[in-house]
């Protein structure tokens, strides 16, 4: 007992933290709740720093603390400041701004709790924390548009989970258990292992927003705060996408678990960035752009358990994910929320325009950004699990992706018609995406660093092949 | 020795940096940073020169690892095949930052990414690293997207776009056989000199591969029919866009084929041997019949381009095809050597384009007419470059064709039809003289219109037009260099 908690060490110290926010946005102190969280949030973060060599479970199996769920810890939780320090520049002096980083705070924990997943109960218990903060904070302005968005993430996310955890009980009745290493028992009953697994994918592929439980996305994007947006497109969906890798590791690969997941992968990412294609506010395109790197991301799920690869790669490219996406985001903020504003803005804010176009470029996948590196291995990754079509329709949307993104840099560096959008920026926003843009730049050539760290683990995640056979032989 | 590979590469970058942290700074001084940085790295590629290629394998390898776990690391070094490359990107962009002197639009911006232009391209060709190939293969890319975006001519948006386009979904497939070649290597390894001492992919997946490297390097080259962006991009971009597009980057293209494609699926190559040479006749012909029908100026030059490159690629599958060793080093001296000359000659030959337009806003030819009365140096610099263009004896040209027109005799004597694009280009550049140069002095062009070459101008044209003959008349300085390696070539 004494052990386990002194493993959740982070998960406590952030449960705390939201506590005692709480009190202080009752005392109707909102500064002091934001300094509480993020002190919290930086010091769960240092404090998951000696967990990096720990692999093992607590309380029973139930929650893993191995590479995957510390290094989240290590990307959601400063990308979660991040996205506070943008939510304040956008939301200071508004009703009730502390509650906003309170939710945001719970939402980053059960994002944390999702990417060390071990059993189902937890999974449902993050997938429903997760999505009860994110309803409310869409619906923070309390206008029509945040309200029909809300609602409608709202009905999305009950509908989904229900499904989810209805599927769910067929594992429960075909293992026993609700513990996820259980599963590798389900070989001998197909139908039971698949049925749970489309449950799974629903319930996970509404919270990371793949095609086709996507619908809810541009529209709660586009509705909430865009700090709120830029927040929701990056932690829990990577938190969603890191628990799917928790469970897939101990599906038994007899089933076509992997060509399911493909099969999601290709229409995430091609939809997504056709969707993209046209639309004229950013909000909306960049909430398309992620259901597409949505679909990148499963292109190292398609590989966990075949290639050594797939789990750095999915690391790196959360991180790369965060950096950038935040980054894009926090540029919205300051430039404007249509196409129109963009025009010109490269050649008024020079800085400001080359940090969108390292943004974008690295969304892309042109190197020597961090996207580069994150998709380059989940490519190296898929392609070692046999999935080299999976890798040709990432290319080809690769291309899409850059006409997507270059829908925003060409304005950005045509004439003006006139001065009347001046863009507004504070120190605040400014600092998130030249943090950001460092991080970009940083990841892309210094994603040894990531892997030197990562490296330990591949022995481990060989070891934990090497059981799974075992119990399947 | 300090690492004088690294210096050449990064030097530039550092003075784009320069550049850019120095935002008040008036034009002449931003231009004189620009001209001073790449003359410092012309200096590097000279003394890299005099430090010479070894018999075997790479010369002045630099290494330092980037992410051992995966393989990849920072490798750099030279051979015969790419240390002139690497001397005459650095002379291009030399003589093009002189050229470009008279920039006014955003001369911080234009100076910076031509900039990192030149140490993407010097890169490119001393990478010996899958993934640091590619990093400086996209990178120049998206410097010439702006270039082009920013400073090019009427319709450049469209261009602009198109190029970038066009030429990314191109570069991707190369990405896909980096990752098979490293998937397929024993060791698991980025380092291209493992590739090609033991080549990982055999069979089917060399195959793939090698269609991968060739469809990632023809629309790079550009071969038909993958050339469509080229006369776009060229039409648009700015003169020195131009210079650097045709001189440095093409070369990317055959310079990728004969590392990539040639060296690391050998076996593959010499396989489909026939059709690479089959492409390589119809580019050839193709470019300059094209090129026959243009009435613009820079458009001919464009694909004449196509034309010249054609002749490269039928020189490396005439070298894979080739059973004797002696037959295969011609041929490969030839390509080499042609990817040198059309660096100058096209070179010159955008740049002179690009004075014209300077003066008369127009490339129509038949808005010109009698030029040489009133721009003699001018004039008579066109017809020199373009009389080394069409391949006369004593200029660059020549001995390039030469050589690769004789193995090709030796080797597969029917595609030697390729030498009817020499007689096509000379018809159409005695044509291109006569409409533009020759006959009656239009009304529109006196001295005070259209003045010839200024200092600048001769500054910059003056070495390639100079090299031009020296190549012409004594190639031997440079193919010793390129014939090191050739004379003991593995595949």
């Amino acid at each position: 007992m004494e052990r386990d908690l002194a493993l959740l060490i982070p998960e406590i110290i952030i449960l705390l933290t939201v506590v005692f926010a709480l009190v202080a946005e009752m005392l109707r102190l909102p500064r002091i709740a934001l300094a509480i969280i993020i002190a919290g949030l930086l010091l769960a973060t240092v404090q998951t720093l000696p967990l990096l060599d720990v692999n093992t479970t607590v309380f029973g199996g139930t929650f893993r603390i191995d590479t995957l769920s510390v290094w989240a810890k290590l990307i959601l939780l400063p990308a979660t400041v991040l996205s506070l320090l943008l939510a304040r520049a956008e939301l200071a002096g508004t009703d009730r701004e502390g509650t906003v980083y309170v939710l945001v705070c719970l939402v980053s924990l059960a994002s944390v709790l999702l990417a060390g997943v071990g059993d189902t109960m937890v999974l449902v218990l993050g997938i429903l924390l997760s999505s009860l903060g994110s309803f409310a904070l869409v619906a923070y302005p309390r206008d029509d548009f945040a309200t029909e968005a809300a609602m409608k993430f709202f009905v999305f996310a009950s509908v989904t989970t229900s499904v989810m955890i209805f599927g769910l009980s067929y594992w429960f009745g075909g293992t026993g258990s609700t513990l996820l290493s259980e599963l590798s028992r389900l070989d001998s009953s197909p139908v039971v292992a698949v049925i749970g697994l489309f449950a799974v994918i629903i319930g996970l592929g509404y919270k990371a927003s793949l095609v086709p439980f996507h619908f809810w996305a541009p529209d709660a994007y586009e509705g909430a705060p865009v700090s709120i947006a830029a927040y929701l497109s990056v932690v829990p969906k990577i938190g969603a996408i890191l628990a799917f890798a928790q469970i897939v590791r101990d599906l038994p690969i007899t089933m076509a678990w992997p060509l399911i997941i493909a099969v999601i992968a290709v229409l995430s990412m091609t939809y997504g960035y056709l969707a993209a294609l046209v639309q004229n506010n950013i909000v909306r395109l960049l909430a398309y752009s992620s259901i597409a790197q949505a679909g990148y991301f499963l292109l190292g799920i398609v590989a966990v358990g075949t290639s050594p690869l797939a789990l750095p790669s999915l690391i790196i490219f959360s991180a790369a994910y965060a950096a950038m996406n935040l980054g894009a985001f926090a540029v919205v903020m300051v430039v404007g929320r249509t196409l129109e504003t963009f025009k010109g803005i490269g050649r008024n804010k020079p800085a400001l325009g080359v940090a969108m176009v390292v943004f974008l470029l690295s969304l892309v996948g042109i190197p020597p950004l961090a996207g580069f590196v994150g998709k380059f291995l989940l490519f190296g990754a898929a392609i070692e699990a046999g999935f080299t079509w999976l890798v040709v329709v990432a290319i080809l949307n690769s291309v899409l992706s850059l006409a997507v993104y270059l829908r925003i840099v060409v304005p950005m560096y045509q004439k003006q018609h006139d001065d009347s959008s001046v863009a507004m920026s504070t120190p605040l926003i400014s600092l998130v995406w030249v943090i950001a843009l460092l991080l970009t730049i940083a990841i892309g050539l210094g994603a040894q660093l990531l892997f030197g760290q990562l490296n330990e683990y591949l022995t481990g995640e060989s070891l934990h092949c090497a059981t799974s056979l075992s119990y399947l032989s | 020795m300090y690492p004088l590979v690294s210096i050449t590469v990064f030097l530039p970058l550092l003075g784009a940096l320069l550049v850019l942290s120095m935002r008040k700074a008036p034009t002449q001084v931003v231009h004189g940073i620009g001209i001073t940085t790449s003359g410092l790295t012309l200096l590097g590629a000279l003394q890299m020169w005099s430090r010479g290629v070894s018999e075997t394998g790479f010369a002045q390898v630099e290494q330092i690892d980037w992410m051992p776990s995966i393989g990849a690391a920072y490798r750099v070094g030279v051979d015969g095949i790419s240390l002139p490359l690497v001397l005459l990107s650095a002379l291009l962009f030399f003589v093009t930052f002189i050229y470009s002197a008279k920039v006014r639009k955003q001369p911080h911006a234009f100076v910076a990414l031509m900039l990192l232009l030149e140490t993407a391209s010097i890169g490119a060709f001393t990478a010996l690293d899958g993934i640091l190939f590619y990093v400086f293969f996209e990178v120049s890319l998206v410097s010439m997207y702006f270039m082009i975006a920013e400073w090019g001519h009427e319709d450049r948006q469209r261009a602009a776009l198109m190029f970038f386009i066009y030429t990314f979904l191109g570069s991707l497939p190369l990405l896909l056989a980096i990752l098979g070649l490293y998937l397929g290597s024993e060791t698991y390894t980025f380092d291209m000199r493992a590739w090609i001492s033991d080549p990982p992919l055999d069979g089917t997946a060399a195959m793939l591969a090698l269609v991968a490297m060739l469809i990632t390097f023809a629309v790079k080259t550009p071969v038909f029919p993958f050339h469509t962006w080229l006369p776009a991009a060229h039409v648009q971009a700015p003169a020195a866009g131009s210079v650097i597009l045709a001189g440095v980057m093409l070369k990317f293209g055959t310079y990728g084929i004969i590392r990539f494609a040639y060296q690391m699926t050998p076996d593959a190559f010499r396989d489909a041997g026939l059709v690479i040479l089959a492409f390589g006749v119809v580019a050839a012909l193709y470019g300059a019949f094209a090129a026959l029908a243009q009435s613009d100026l820079k458009r001919l030059v464009a694909y004449t381009s196509i034309n010249h490159m054609g002749y490269i690629i039928v020189g490396v599958a005439i070298a894979a095809l080739a059973t004797e060793p002696a037959i295969r080093a011609t041929a490969l001296d030839g390509s080499v050597l042609q990817m040198v000359s059309h660096g100058l000659v096209t070179g010159a030959l955008f740049m002179l384009v690009g004075m014209l337009q300077d003066r008369a806003n127009t490339r129509e030819m038949d808005q010109f007419g009698g030029l040489l009365k009133v721009v003699p140096i001018l004039g008579w610099s066109f017809v020199l470059a373009a009389f080394a263009s069409l391949g006369l004896p004593g200029l660059a040209h020549f001995p390039a064709e030469f050589q690769i027109f004789l193995a090709t005799l030796q080797v597969e004597p029917i595609a030697i039809i390729v030498i009817l694009g020499i007689v096509v280009t000379a018809g159409l550049y005695l044509r291109a003289i006569a409409q533009v140069f020759l006959g009656e002095v239009g009304e529109k062009w006196t001295t005070k219109t259209m003045p010839d070459l200024s200092v600048r101008e001769l500054l910059a044209l003056g070495p390639l037009l100079l090299l031009t003959i020296a190549l012409g008349v004594a190639p031997a300085w440079v193919l010793d260099v390129i014939h090191k390696t050739t004379a003991n070539w593995q595949f």
